[in-house]
Order: C-alpha cells, then structure tokens, then sequence
C-alpha cells in the first residue's frame, strides 16, 4: 500500500467496515452454532427439517467469513513485508485443536467424521492465524465436496511440514488442478487463480505458503487427487 | 489462583493434563465490545463454560470503572472501542494503576490482524490476541493455552517484579530444560533479563543461540539495540534498518532507529523514522512526544505543533498522557512569537498535572523563561530566571539532571549569576566519577564566561564528593561496620543522587547484613536505596548483583532464620 493520503482514507474506511462486518458475521455463526448444537435432529421432530438448513447457513457464513478475511490480508498486501505477519513457536496439539475446535459444530451438522493424523508435540514455526486461516478454509471447502468423511494430517519430511487436507469426494476438477500446478512454480502471480471465487481461497493459501521462509526456502500450496481416500487433497508445505 | 501449583522453587513441569483441570467456571469475567450482539455472545460463550459472573462493558472508561472495583481473573477486550480509549488504552491502564493482577488473563479481540501484535514493544502486551469470529472451542483452547503459559511463567514473573533479575534468569534456565514449547519465548526473557542486569554479553549470546533455530526478527533488534548501548550507531542502524525491511510493523525498530540517528548527530533522519512510525502506530502518547521534540531542535514548528498536538489528543484517554507535550507546545508557540498562547499551555500543564508531577511549576516557569528569552523579551525573562531563582531557594528538591543543565543554561543566560553555579555544583557533587557530565558543565561555564571559576567548581565538588565516600570504604574495609553504615547514611543525605556513593551505602549495608545478621530496617534501607539508583539510571549490573544478594537474605517464610553463607570478614 502506498501512503498517499487517498488510500490511507480508503483503508481506515475499509478497516472499520471490515470490523463492522466481522461484529455481524460473529453473530450469524455464533448464534447458528448455538441454535445446531441446541437442536439436534434427532431430539426435536419440528426441527428435523430446518436442521440440514442450518447447518448449510453455517457453511454458507462460513464461507462468507474466510472471503471477507481473505480480502481483507490481500488489501494489507499478503506476501510482502507490509502484512503484520508474525511468526512463533508452535506445537501441532494447539495448532490442531484450533482447528478443530473452529470446525467442529459444522461437522457435526453435516455428519462429516474428521480424522486427525499428527504428532501433537512437534513443534513448528509460523503465523498461527494465517495457517489456520487457510486450513480451516480448506477444510471448509472439503466439507462441501466430500462423501462422509475429510482427514487433517500433518507431519515433518526432510525439514518441512507437510499439512494434508484430504476427502473422500470426487476430487478436484481438472481446471483447479492445472491451477494448483501454477501455484506450485509460483510464476504466474495467481492470475489464473481469480477467474472464480474458489480462486480466491486457493490464491490466499498459496501466498500464505510463500510468505513462510527459512533459510532459503518457501512454502508451497499443492492440489492433487488421490490420497488415502481417493478424492481430493490440499497440500500445504512450510519450511 | 485457586489452582496454582505449590511455590517450590525447582520448576514445575505443567502437562496438558493439568491445563484440562482449569476451573473455567468459576471465574470472574469482564467483556468488553462496543457491539452489543457480540458482548452477548461471547457471554453465551462463556456460560457454556460454566461460567457464572460474566461483567460486561461497552466502552473502554465503562471498563474502567469496573475494573477499579472489581479483580477479574479473565478480561474479554476488543481492540476496537469507538470513541475513548481503545481496547489497548485499557490494558495500559490497568496495568500501570494496578488493577489487574500478574495471574489475570487478558485476551484482546479484533477483527483481524492487528499492527499493534507484531509492533514488538515488550511492554503491556495481552496474554493472547483473537481474531473474530471467536467460537467457543477456540476461546477454551486459547485460554488453557493462555494459562498453561502463565504458570511457566508464573515463578519468573514475581523474581521480575520484585526485581531480583538474576534468580529471574536461573528460574527461565530451569523452565527451558522442562517446557520445550516455550523455550523461544523463555530466551526472549532472559535476554531482557541479562540488559535488566547490565550484562549485555549474556544477553547478546541469548539472541545468537534463538537466530541459530530461527530468524527471528525480536532477536535481530536485540543484537542491535546493545551496539546501540555500546556506542556502535552504524552498525545499530543498519541492523535496525534490516530488521524494518524485513517486517514493516516492528514499530519498535523505528524508535530504536531514530534513537541511533540522534547519537549520530543525524537529527533530519531521526525525525523522518519518527514520523513513518507515527504513521503506522499513531496513537503511541511516547513516540509523538519524541518526535514533537525533535523537530523543535530542527525548528520544524509546523511538524512539532501536529506532533505535540496529537500527543496532547491522544493523551487524553490515555495513562502515558504526559506534561512534555504541554511544555512543548509551549515552546513551539514561544517560536512563532506567540507568547500569550504559550501562557495558556504553561498554564493548563500545570492545571492538568499539578497532583502527578510536584516538580511542574519549576518546569512551567523554566519553559516561560525560554519562551520569553526565545522571543527576545528580556526583561520577561529575567523576571522568570528571579522567580526561578526564589523557587530554588524555598525548596531542596532539585529536578533531574538534563533538566539542572537545561535551568543553569538559561539562568546563565538572563542574568542570573548564584543559583546556576549552585546548580551546577550539585550536578557534580551528584555525578563526580562521570566525566562526560563534567565536561558538559564546564561547557556551561565556558559560555557564561566564567571557564576558571568552572574549573574551580568542579574540582572543589568532585573532592567533596570523593571525599565522602573513602571516608565511608575506608570505616567498611577497617571492620567498623556500624560506622561506616552510619557515614553512608550522612553521605547519602547530602548527595541524594549520586550513583556511586548509593550503590556503596547499600554494599556497606549488605555486608552489614551478612555478618551481623538480618535486620529488617537496614534490609528495607538498601532496598530503598538500590530503587533510588534504579530509578536514576536502570540496567545496571551492580543493581542486580545487591538485589541478589539482598533477596537471599531475606529470612525464609517458614521463620527459619536469614540465608546463611555470609562471607568471613576479610
């Protein structure tokens, strides 16, 4: 961002736009949480119906969070040094139990199983907001394209830590693949990304991976099909 | 904390298992949004937990007023809070009046990412920041993570408190042996807690074993700032600068920077990194002061007015808010030959600050008179220095050391002959072993053509003051320990300030201590004693080697009698 006083006024004004929004949307899914784990189908007939549309509300506000989020670290210039990116230690139990913790009532009410393959003690370094921004966007994104279950597993190869987001849907398409094989050389900037609005995430997920550095090396996004499951999986490689 | 570990000294290993037992149900909350609908649901939140007294506030003086009479265990704060004092404002506050305690649990919420997480001033930070929307796992996982940390901490944090600086550092020593997790964090301490105790090699080693795992940029700046203490500016700024590079928000870089470019004589440069810090964290009450400052000695009025100005705004819902800022714009309006504008600010310093700052009055009027001497209105000024002059003779007190310089200057200047030399020999009286004050004062003479009654001066002060204190060494190192703590105590009177002649009372007093037993008067003595010195100049080794010492002496809780191993007399 340059600091010409225009854009410095267009940012206090989206700044406190944004905290407005993020006041609402706090209360949208706070209080669909409240009302999915308070109703659940089983105990109340009446609410049998409005359930399944519940829980696609919560997945719809959800969704309507992490864009408003993504656009938001994009404008503050995600991937360059004038985002507050902020690295600290870490061990993967407080990393996984935020995102579980943050996904667990739409699971639920969607009737998704998420497994969890890690080693809670090993430690890692990164920004712990922008890293479970981009898995819980993942995870988000596979709840709405798997069968019945999605699997979060982590662990260290050769000095990286490898994040894996896989489903048991049918897979990504072709054009989200060849995307993703973009992302991975890092060349294009992501322009291919942004021709629609899953793009957006997965251009955000990409640049949160180069943003992490160490001695050299970058992060990496990378999508496949395959898996343990056979359907999609997201990949997410820090240094 | 009802569920604290016993206070052992060996540190205690906290398993995730123990975390799991936090009673979070029966602790005292206060949450604070200016948004009603999210004050409800965090409370909803918090209910499911158990949770039983849940207080609520919509803004950042609401707060205040309960926080003042209410000890809360855990604090809900958004940033953000409208108009008055933001989420940060608060937090400032509480903990500078006190009302929150060590063991309280700050959490500050905001819509995003905020600059003020990554800004890297060590000082008054939350325990843990949130970003919206915060669901309830995530504000369970985030407050056993929050207490975990505490309890890590929980041991050095009082040794840090009570000042013992260096049981501090054995005590996060021991903690890295047990909390892998924490052990950046551990470092991060300890290296403060190595500058807190002058030994800023120990500290330097600190930063070089964190940048050998990672490339941290709080280290970075940790190497830079002691080449700052050490005199290297160059080479201070250009690692301050890769730090800036690096991450644009480590705000605290900025002011480290300017500081290098002000050792440098490069006041111009100084000035730019200020105000690119203004621009990103504007609402720091220090750092617009800073930069107010500089810009009057470069004469910048138009920069200094908006600087003190700010200071001045900003200060108002603030605990830093600071009579500097009113004395300044004092200054700039005196510049613009506005002396009747300057009155007014002089004025309302005194009105706003009279109960916090007894020494205002002698500021006002020492800003009156270089206003009026500025302006070029010499009997004014001459009036200010008289009245200076009668206000020097009806009190004692002396205010500090830049400021004697900056009174003897002007007295100099309008006429006045007596009360600066007086001054000035108190200066050295209280600074005899620090030749580059010396040299100063004699500057000072030199100017007010009085070079061989300076010399005189400083040469009669500096014995006088040497003086004191052999005589005192001389009654310790004889054995006549009551003596000589008797003598200190006398010298101490009659230079309240002197640095060396405080650090050997309280040596004198120690060794006291160590040979004829614990005392509890003479150990509340050099306790006050070693706070005077910390106070006049903070980060000295000698400091913390007595505060160690004396802490050890303490008798044990238990009443077992004082900490043995006294040294034999020698």
């Amino acid at each position: 961002m340059d600091d010409t006083p225009n854009s410095q006024e267009l940012f206090l004004f989206l700044a406190s736009t944004a905290h407005d929004m993020k006041n609402s949307i706090s209360v949208l899914s706070g209080t669909l949480e409240r009302l999915l784990v308070d109703t659940s189908p089983e105990t109340s007939v009446q609410a049998g119906s409005a359930y399944p549309h519940m829980a696609h509300m919560l997945y719809q506000t959800k969704r309507l969070n992490d864009n408003l989020m993504q656009l938001l670290a994009l404008y503050k210039q995600v991937g360059k040094p004038a985002y507050p990116f902020d690295v600290q230690p870490l061990d993967l139990g407080q990393l996984v139990e935020q995102v579980a913790a943050i996904e667990r009532v739409l699971l639920q009410s969607r009737g998704i199983r998420l497994e969890l393959d890690y080693d809670p003690g090993l430690i890692w370094h990164f920004d712990e907001d922008l890293v479970v921004g981009v898995l819980s966007h993942a995870i988000n994104n596979a709840i709405h394209y798997t069968g019945d279950r999605v699997r979060l597993a982590i662990r260290e190869t050769d000095g990286w830590l490898e994040l894996r987001i896989e489903d048991n849907g049918p897979g990504y398409p072709p054009a989200l693949l060849k995307a993703g094989e973009i992302a991975a050389r890092g060349t294009a900037g992501g322009v291919n990304f942004l021709t629609n609005s899953t793009g957006l995430g997965l251009y955000f997920s990409s640049e949160v991976a180069k943003m992490h550095r160490h001695r050299g090396r970058h992060g990496s996004l990378r999508l496949e099909n395959g898996g343990q499951y056979g359907g999609g999986c997201f990949i997410l490689r820090l240094p | 904390m009802s569920a604290a570990p016993p206070s052992s000294t060996p540190p205690v290993p906290v398993t995730p298992a123990k975390a799991d037992q936090v009673d979070w149900a029966g602790k005292h909350y206060l949450v604070v949004d200016d948004f009603v609908g999210v004050r409800q649901l965090l409370r909803e939140s918090l209910r499911s937990l158990g949770a039983r007294n849940i207080d609520q506030a919509s803004s950042g003086g609401e707060a205040m007023g309960l926080l003042a009479r209410v000890r809360y265990d855990v604090v809900l704060c958004d940033y953000n809070l409208g108009e008055g004092k933001n989420g940060q404002q608060v937090l400032e506050e509480a903990r500078v009046r006190n009302l929150v305690n060590p063991s309280t649990v700050w959490l500050m919420v905001s819509a995003e990412k905020s600059v003020e997480s990554v800004m890297g001033a060590a000082e008054h930070q939350p325990d843990a920041y949130l970003i919206k929307p915060i669901t309830e796992g995530v504000l369970l996982s985030r407050l056993n993570r929050v207490w975990h940390k505490k309890q890590v901490f929980r041991m050095i944090d009082q040794a840090y408190a009570e000042k013992d600086y260096l049981r501090a550092a054995r005590l996060c020593d021991a903690q890295i042996e047990v909390s892998k997790v924490h052990e950046l964090d551990l470092l991060r301490m300890k290296a403060r807690l190595m500058e807190k105790s002058g030994q800023p090699t120990r500290a330097r080693e600190v930063y070089e074993r964190v940048l050998e795992q990672r490339e941290y940029q709080w280290a970075r700046a940790g190497l830079a700032k002691i080449r700052l203490a050490n005199g290297e500016f160059e080479q201070a700024r250009q690692a301050f600068q890769g730090v800036i590079a690096e991450n644009r928000y480590y705000i605290d870089a900025y002011d480290q920077l300017a500081l290098a470019y002000q050792n440098m004589g490069k006041l111009e440069e100084a000035c730019a990194i200020l105000e690119r810090a203004a621009k990103l964290s504007p609402n720091a009450v220090l750092r617009q002061r800073n930069l107010g400052n500089i810009a009057l000695k470069l004469d910048n009025l138009p920069m200094a007015d908006k600087a003190f100005r700010k200071c001045v705004s900003i200060g108002e819902y603030s605990i830093m808010k600071t009579p500097d800022a009113y004395l300044g714009m004092a200054r700039v309006c005196g510049r613009k030959s506005d002396p009747k504008e300057a009155l007014q600010w002089l004025l309302l310093a005194q009105r706003e600050f009279g109960q916090e700052h007894p020494d205002i009055q002698l500021r006002a009027k020492i800003t009156e008179g270089l206003v009026y001497h500025e302006s070029g209105d010499f009997r004014r000024a001459r009036k200010a220095g008289d009245e200076l002059e009668a206000m020097l003779n009806a009190s004692g007190e002396r205010p500090d050391i830049p400021t004697c310089l900056e009174l003897a200057t002007l007295l100099f200047a309008v006429g006045v002959k007596d009360a600066p030399v007086e001054l000035l020999c108190y200066v050295i009286r209280n600074n005899h072993d620090n030749p580059l004050l010396l040299d100063e004062v004699q500057a000072i003479f030199d100017k007010a053509r009085m070079q061989e009654e300076g010399v005189a001066m400083i040469r009669a002060s500096k014995k006088e003051a040497a003086d004191l204190m052999n005589q005192g060494v001389l009654l310790w190192k004889t054995g006549k320990l009551a003596e000589a703590v008797a003598w200190m105590r006398d010298a101490r009177k009659s230079v309240p300030n002197n640095q060396r002649i405080l650090f050997n009372a309280a040596q004198i007093m120690v060794s006291h201590l160590q040979q004829q037993g614990y005392d509890a008067a003479l150990s509340g003595e050099a306790y006050e004693i070693l706070a005077h010195v910390d106070y006049l100049l903070p980060g000295q080794q000698r400091f913390a080697q007595l505060m160690e010492q004396l802490a050890q002496l303490q008798p044990a809780a238990d009443g077992s009698g004082a900490a043995t191993a006294a040294p034999a007399p020698s």
